[in-house]
């Protein structure tokens, strides 16, 4: 698949879940009181995760980049979510 | 390292610019106690009771400040010259000599004096010494902006530089230091909490990036004088 | 222009250069520290941040949202437009990606103002947060236009067009686009 092709592919995947998480929004429900929800947030964050990473390996090129480099954004990522998640349930 | 090099004088002031600091980090940290700062979320007899504690090292480590204040001056000099020796012409230097310049009134001399006149008479009514206590403090940490246009200046004139003398990330970090600057701002509004004087992001992450900062500009300036050292020697062998 | 994608495989190369992937670590280190801060908060009173965070206006978050995939996406493709030697393509893309960020900060200005109107300011701590962090995103958004501002000037000039300096440009609005994904997920989206 041509590079280009690829890069569109990933921006059609990262709108489809904007789309799809905006729709899981709190503000998105009005009328309803607002719950905390764990199942939602875990889901939240973890559509957050994907979209983060396909952002550094495919429009950030991380993908080709040293290996230094996915590792050092690989663990960015999973400090900041792993810290998010244990926040948030604690 | 040679001692027949001409630019003896820039490395003076190459170690002068890390003893400066460290004895300015001692005056605000231990003499002082404004860093890390006290809180801003306390009563009038609380802020008495501070200055009642810390009254002889308060007057020492301020009237001590106001000797060796010019040292500051000298240390941005020192910037200032590294700053002329890029390929972008001296009007970044001297931008740089004046935004840090208008910055040192609000952020050293304004809680300076504020401190010292508190401690001058310690029975004066407590709501004018709480008064004294918060405009200290306002000014000391939330004056920062005022550096923002020389930081600006920095990282604009080293992205320009043809000539290399500091490595382009440090025009970056320059950057997030204006960034911690106009958060600062918001410390005018709360007296607690995260955005305050004392808040983990308008101080604490702050005073990181800016140790960042100042460490990395203390390597760059030795990095840069060894650099105008070997250049010199190369051209004076080069003219025999 | 050399195609060294054999090398590429085994050793890997990195896009734009060296300095910028220091601020953009960094800055992402920073904002870190921003969000895990923001959540601690966020834990200590968590009845106060939900209700506050209903009063976001959700269709503006995603519409942003989309909008700064969408205009990361289009310099992605500048990126690769310059690679292939196509000058003019990549220069409307990153036009297109900037006109993006131009119209994320236009949006983000409209929402603050109402959300001012309505009575949500700094003086709720949800809020303070909210104007703080997607204000210093702000900043960074203007500093990207910026960026691709000079990628465009050095496009236009034959002398000093690069790959690598629209490269490093786009490595940059990456970032502001990675930092926005997080703030959306975490202040609109989450509970």
């Amino acid at each position: 698949m041509p590079e280009s092709r690829v890069t569109t592919w990933v921006w059609g995947a990262l709108v489809v879940i904007t789309v799809g998480a905006g729709w899981l929004a709190p503000a998105a429900h009005t009328g309803h009181i607002t719950v905390a929800s764990l199942p939602i947030t875990v889901l939240v964050l973890g559509l957050a995760l994907i979209k983060s990473r396909l952002i550094i390996r495919y429009f950030m090129e991380v993908r080709t980049a040293p290996r230094w480099l996915k590792l050092t954004t690989d663990a960015w990522l999973a400090a900041l979510f792993g810290a998010i998640m244990v926040i948030y349930i604690v | 390292m040679s001692t027949a090099t001409r630019n003896r004088d820039v490395w003076w002031m190459t170690w002068f610019f890390p003893a400066w600091y460290a004895v300015f980090g001692v005056i605000i940290c231990l003499l002082t106690r404004v860093t890390p700062p006290p809180r801003p979320d306390v009563t009038a007899a609380e802020k008495v009771a501070f200055f009642a504690q810390h009254h002889l090292t308060i007057q020492i480590g301020f009237t001590l400040l106001l000797i060796l204040l010019g040292g500051a001056a000298m240390t941005n000099g020192l910037v200032c010259y590294q700053i002329k020796r890029m390929s972008v012409g001296s009007v970044f230097a001297y931008g740089y000599i004046g935004g840090m310049s208008v910055g040192a009134l609000p952020g050293f001399l304004l809680v300076t004096v504020c401190f010292l006149t508190a401690a001058y008479r310690p029975d004066r009514n407590p709501e004018l010494i709480s008064l004294l206590y918060d405009l200290g403090m306002l000014s000391y940490n939330g004056s920062l902006g005022c550096f923002t246009a020389a930081y600006l200046v920095l990282a604009i004139a080293i992205l320009y530089d043809r000539n290399e003398v500091f490595p382009k990330w440090f025009a970056y970090v320059s950057i997030w230091q204006i960034i911690t600057e106009v958060i600062a701002t918001q410390m005018f509004v709360f007296p607690s909490g995260a955005f305050a004087w004392n808040g983990s992001i308008a101080f604490w992450l702050a005073v990181v990036v800016f140790s960042v900062w100042l460490g990395a500009l203390i390597v760059l300036l030795r990095r840069a004088a060894e650099e105008e050292s070997a250049k010199e020697s190369a051209q004076m062998v080069a003219a025999q | 222009m050399t195609r060294t994608e054999e090398r590429t495989e085994t050793v890997g190369r990195l896009p734009g250069d060296r300095d910028m992937w220091i601020m953009v670590l960094g800055d992402m280190t920073i904002f870190a520290g921003y969000f895990v801060i923001f959540m601690i908060y966020r834990a200590m009173n968590r009845q106060e941040f939900l209700v506050a965070q209903q009063h976001l206006n959700i269709t503006i978050g995603v519409i942003n949202t989309v909008v700064l995939v969408t205009s990361s996406w289009l310099v992605a493709r500048a990126v690769q437009a310059i690679r292939a030697g196509d000058v003019q393509k990549s220069i409307a893309l990153v036009v297109s990606g900037g006109v993006g960020g131009a119209l994320f900060m236009v949006l983000k200005g409209y929402e603050w103002a109402s959300k001012i109107a309505a009575g949500h300011t700094n003086s709720d701590m949800f809020y303070s947060f909210y104007y703080v962090i997607t204000g210093v995103h702000l900043i960074h958004v203007l500093i990207g236009l910026i960026v691709l501002g000079v990628v465009v000037r050095e496009l236009r000039n034959p002398a000093r067009r690069r790959a690598q300096m629209v490269e490093i440009g786009a490595t940059y609005w990456h970032m502001v686009d990675l930092l926005w994904v997080i703030i959306f997920a975490l202040f609109y989206v989450m509970r």
